[in-house]
């Protein structure tokens, strides 16, 4: 056995020469210093006027679970800057050219992007991915080494550090509260939750935003479930739930677990309201067919929105798909390239630093974008109204916009 | 040069904690403890370190002793009790472990941060530092892999009865594996804490076993130089097929197919029969068979005198 | 009652799956970690034949057993035994065929997660509805009572098939020393690929049904089933269908105590933690036979 474990005395000194070297090459590299964080680069420098090129990574899943809300950034990102390369909008001769990055569902591709870009002294900017843990992981990066950068989604708190980053929108339980409108209406005064406590986002829904909305509109939370990234039948928790008879169930799941929980809640017997979230989107609900049927959950963008900014761009969206409506992801990439070409412009310059003091005066301002018109920041995300949707067993409807 | 390595600064570093990593689960394996417990230990190696940076200011020096000595408490005693079990039964005990650190990571309330994890973890650590303790810890295991030590690893690992019948203490060197490996793991832990600053649910779950287990057995099992290899190929792979994109998992899958095929002793178990055969046809087959016969009496020398 | 109507529906989605995969690891010794990969295959290939053809959920059901059987056998042929071929002990190869498992698992989940862009998918092209009928209060549907009897239909079939049976018993002498029943004229190269096309059909049989009672699955939605279905078989004892059975049950009458009666959180915690008390009393599980060691 041991094939090719060192046996003689010629390669054992060998072996202990080999282990010498790497002592010593660490002892080396230890003498050259340099912070774990690596040196920052500089990026371009600020000169009077903008190069020919400005350089935007983007840096977002296009695989694994998130692939589908990533290709569908991927859209607004490229439409945002063919936009902006046409109409000119920096200048003549100056084109914004976005190098879009696939994260691969990996943290560390997600950091090591951001790095790269740092390196790289022509990017003047990330857009940075859509997933909270990978945005937590660039964040600090880009923080840190004076890297301005902008993400959507991405709804975990730690992901806004400072001056240098931005989220379009603000997360889900920001907004989620418009729905006690509807709640109010109906007057429903009790509510059961089976949540999926292993997503940042939905803890917090099912943790803070709706027991805090169920307190303010004074009805009751009778029961409470928390489902794990392994539960895939929701029959026990979904007993456990209607157990205590309330008047609406929220369901707060991601992907596939939408439909199924929502087609076991109907076999369980519970034909009423349900509250959602916006991960049942993208016709994720369709596999339930009937019993996915009266399922509503807040949204930051619709195709269906009276605003008037938002139409434009869903004209414009339409025109270069095939006359394909946008989903949010492609909104929010969309405003947040602008943003990021609108800061280039106010900066005059492509120099990260300047970049990031016109980012931080805008916002200070108001926005008007995909995503609604004189819409305001909140600790640098975008805060949106919010739109709430209704799937009817084969398609999403609005049922009302908050103002 | 320099921007080649700032730019790749990220994957260096994931690189280095890999090997760490890896070592966590070939140290056991040499010993023939098929333990996958050192990604359990990583995950506390990870929240360890973020609670000692976040809530005592620690330096990066003391945190790395401190959460290294904490999942090699935590593994030890687990070592205790599960050193017993054998083969796939004491993987599966061991995943459960590694499993029930993620729920006490979910459950965790703000001393991990649950779902969100723990983040802005920073410290005074340098890519120097990041060096030096990772060469230092395959010095160490590359100590184990020499001379009369190396030996009696090969024995407990082949034939537990045999070490037992010439006086190896087995069940101190298995429980020894478990306390490496979470010292070892423990630290890949923390130094990956130290160098994402930040914590998550992502640092302990089944994808990180299959990851750990496959950078061992493609890089090759019995030496840390396959550790290393591993952690470097696993590392860059992604970003190497990059240009594959959507594809990637599908090539990605068929490598690792290809290698557990074609590499029955690892990458460099297969480096090292090349280098062999390459010997045997350069020196001539006379010779390495006077040679072989000479070793394999100095063999039987020390093993006598050794025992 | 309404508990154990969902216990014996989780459980049996687990046995479906746990019996493959324990029925080629307690015979020929292959622990297929891309038994996981072949379930969801299977119901993908549904999936897309439904996009051309709408078929009745029956048709799709014999459709995904022969899916999952020629995968199964496809990956034995190309990798475990191109694997076993080179490998110089028993013992070097177990860890590579968890390795070439893995590695052979990504190649069709990676199709259809490019396909389906990893959003859910499900079968209601076949137009099918679950009934549900109440009994005193007891609400049970069509598929979870089809999902509970294929389940025991399968275990007491391979049970008796490997106790009652001589093809049986010589695959069950594989399991206990493959080179002695070499000796013994068993042809094991035979015995292995019948054996992958069991336990691949049965993943398949799995798939559809347990699409048909979720409504919807993912292409990434096998790796869960195959921690657990893995903790099952270890639960049961390698070897032993009966262990399987009831190792099955415990692990799903757990989880719905757990997700029944409290908020949720520890669910895994207490499923795992049984399956430690469980190695810590019987280290072979529960129903496993003790290995004779040579001192």
């Amino acid at each position: 056995m041991e094939p090719f474990g060192p046996k003689h005395s010629q390669k054992r000194s060998r072996g202990q020469l080999v282990g010498g070297v790497v002592l010593a090459s660490s002892l080396f590299l230890a003498g050259c210093g340099g912070t774990a964080a690596g040196p920052g680069g500089a990026g371009p420098s600020s000169g009077d006027e903008l190069p020919e090129t400005v350089k935007v990574m983007v840096s977002v899943p296009l695989t694994g679970p998130a692939a589908f809300a990533g290709a569908e950034a991927e859209k607004g990102y490229e439409l945002a800057a063919a936009e902006i390369n046409e109409s000119g909008f920096l200048g003549d001769g100056v084109t914004l050219e976005i190098d879009v990055r696939d994260t691969q569902a990996s943290v560390q591709k997600a950091a090591s992007d951001v790095t790269a870009a740092i390196a790289d002294s022509e990017v003047t900017a990330v857009l940075g991915s859509l997933s909270s843990a990978e945005a937590l992981a660039q964040s600090p990066i880009a923080e840190k080494q004076k890297m301005p950068i902008v993400y959507i989604q991405a709804g975990s708190p730690g992901v806004i550090l400072g001056d240098y980053t931005y989220r379009f929108p603000t997360p889900m339980s920001s907004y989620y509260n418009i729905l006690s409108e509807q709640i109010a209406k109906e007057g429903w005064t009790s509510i059961g939750m089976v949540y999926g406590a292993w997503v940042p986002t939905l803890k917090e829904l099912g943790e803070v935003a709706i027991p805090e909305m169920a307190e303010e509109l004074g009805i009751e939370v009778t029961s409470s479930v928390a489902t794990q990234q392994t539960t895939q039948d929701f029959s026990a928790p979904i007993k456990q739930v209607l157990e205590s008879d309330p008047d609406v169930v929220s369901i707060l799941q991601i992907g596939p677990a939408n439909a199924t929980a929502m087609q076991q809640l109907r076999q369980a017997g519970f034909d009423g309201p349900v509250l959602g979230n916006s991960s049942a989107g993208a016709n994720t609900l369709e596999p339930a067919g009937e019993n996915g049927a009266g399922m509503i959950w807040p949204v930051d963008f619709a195709p269906g929105t009276d605003d008037p900014a938002s139409i434009e761009f869903i004209e414009k969206y339409k025109t270069a798909n095939n006359d394909e409506e946008p989903f949010p992801y492609a909104a929010e990439a969309y405003d947040a390239t602008w943003f990021v070409a609108k800061a280039i412009e106010a900066a005059g310059s492509a120099n990260r630093g300047a970049v990031k003091d016109a980012m931080v005066e805008m916002a200070g301002g108001t926005w008007t974008g995909a995503l609604g018109s004189d819409l305001s920041f909140e600790e640098n995300s975008l805060k949106v109204n919010g739109t709430v949707i209704e799937w009817d067993g084969t398609r999403e409807n609005v049922l009302y916009s908050a103002n | 040069m320099s921007s080649v390595y700032d730019s790749n600064l990220v994957l260096i570093q994931s690189a280095l904690v890999a090997v760490l990593l890896a070592l966590s689960i070939q140290v056991p394996l040499r010993l023939g403890v098929f333990s996958l417990a050192g990604v359990g230990s990583y995950g506390i190696g990870a929240y360890v370190s973020a609670n000692l940076v976040l809530r005592y200011e620690l330096g990066s020096i003391p945190t790395m002793a401190l959460s290294a000595l904490a999942a090699a408490a935590v593994s030890f005693l687990l070592g205790v009790v599960i050193y017993r079990l054998a083969g796939l039964y004491l993987a599966m005990a061991t995943i459960a472990f590694d499993l029930t650190v993620a729920v006490v990571a979910l459950n965790g309330g703000e001393w991990t941060g649950g779902p969100v994890g723990l983040f802005g973890v920073f410290t005074d650590l340098t890519m120097g530092l990041l060096f030096a303790v990772v060469a230092l810890c395959l010095v160490a295991v590359h100590v184990t892999e020499i001379g009369r030590l190396a030996r009696r690893v090969t024995t407990v690992r082949e034939d537990p009865e045999l070490a037992a019948s010439v006086g190896i203490n087995v069940r101190a060197y298995r429980l020894t594996a478990f306390v490496v490996s979470g010292l070892v793991g423990g630290l890949a832990g923390c130094l990956n804490t130290l160098t994402r600053s930040a914590v998550g649910l992502q640092d302990v779950s089944f994808h990180l076993v299959v990851l750990a287990l496959t950078t061992v057995i493609v890089g090759g099992a019995l030496s840390w130089r396959g550790a290393v290899i591993g952690s470097v190929l696993f590392t860059w792979l992604p970003t190497a097929l990059a240009f594959v994109g959507d594809w990637q998992e599908l090539v990605y899958g068929a490598i690792v197919v290809l290698a557990a095929i074609f590499l029955p002793t690892g990458l460099y178990g297969a480096w090292c029969s090349a280098r062999r055969q390459f010997a045997v046809s350069f020196v001539g087959r006379r010779r390495e068979a006077a040679v072989r016969a000479r070793l394999h009496q100095g063999n039987v020398d020390k093993e006598v005198a050794a025992s | 009652m309404q508990e154990l109507v969902a216990t014996a529906s989780l459980g049996s989605v687990y046995l479906l799956f746990a019996l493959g995969l324990s029925a080629a690891w307690g015979t020929i010794g292959i622990l297929n970690f891309a038994h996981g990969a072949i379930f969801v295959s299977a119901s993908y290939a549904c999936y897309e034949l439904l996009a051309i053809q709408q078929l009745p959920v029956q048709v799709l059901a014999v459709i995904a057993v022969a899916v999952g059987a020629l995968l199964s056998v496809v990956m034995q042929v190309l990798v475990f035994d191109q694997i076993r071929k080179r490998a110089k002990s028993e013992r070097a190869a177990e860890t590579r065929i968890l390795i070439g498992g893995i590695g052979a698992a990504m190649i069709p989940v990676a199709i259809a997660s490019h396909r389906t862009k990893n959003l859910a998918f499900g079968l209601q092209g076949s137009g099918f509805q679950a009934s549900v009928w109440e009994f005193g209060g007891v609400r049970i549907t069509s598929i979870q009572v089809v999902t509970v009897l294929c389940a025991l239909g399968a275990a007491t079939t391979l049970g008796w098939y490997l106790k009652r049976t001589r093809a049986g018993l010589a695959l069950r002498s594989l399991g206990v020393d493959d080179q002695v029943a070499a000796l013994m004229g068993i042809d094991r190269r035979r015995y292995a690929w019948a054996t992958m096309a069991f336990a691949g059909g049965l993943a398949g049989l799995a798939g559809v049904l347990l699409t048909l009672n979720l409504g919807a699955i993912s292409a990434e939605s096998g790796d869960a089933l195959l921690v657990k279905a893995f903790a099952c078989v270890v639960l049961g004892g390698v070897g032993s269908t009966t262990g399987v059975v009831v190792g099955c049950m415990t692990l799903a009458a757990s989880e719905t105590w757990v997700l029944t009666q409290t908020s949720g959180m520890w669910v895994e915690a207490v499923s795992f933690g049984i399956i430690f008390v469980v190695l810590l009393l019987r280290p072979q599980g529960i129903f496993g036979r003790q290995e004779v060691r040579r001192v």
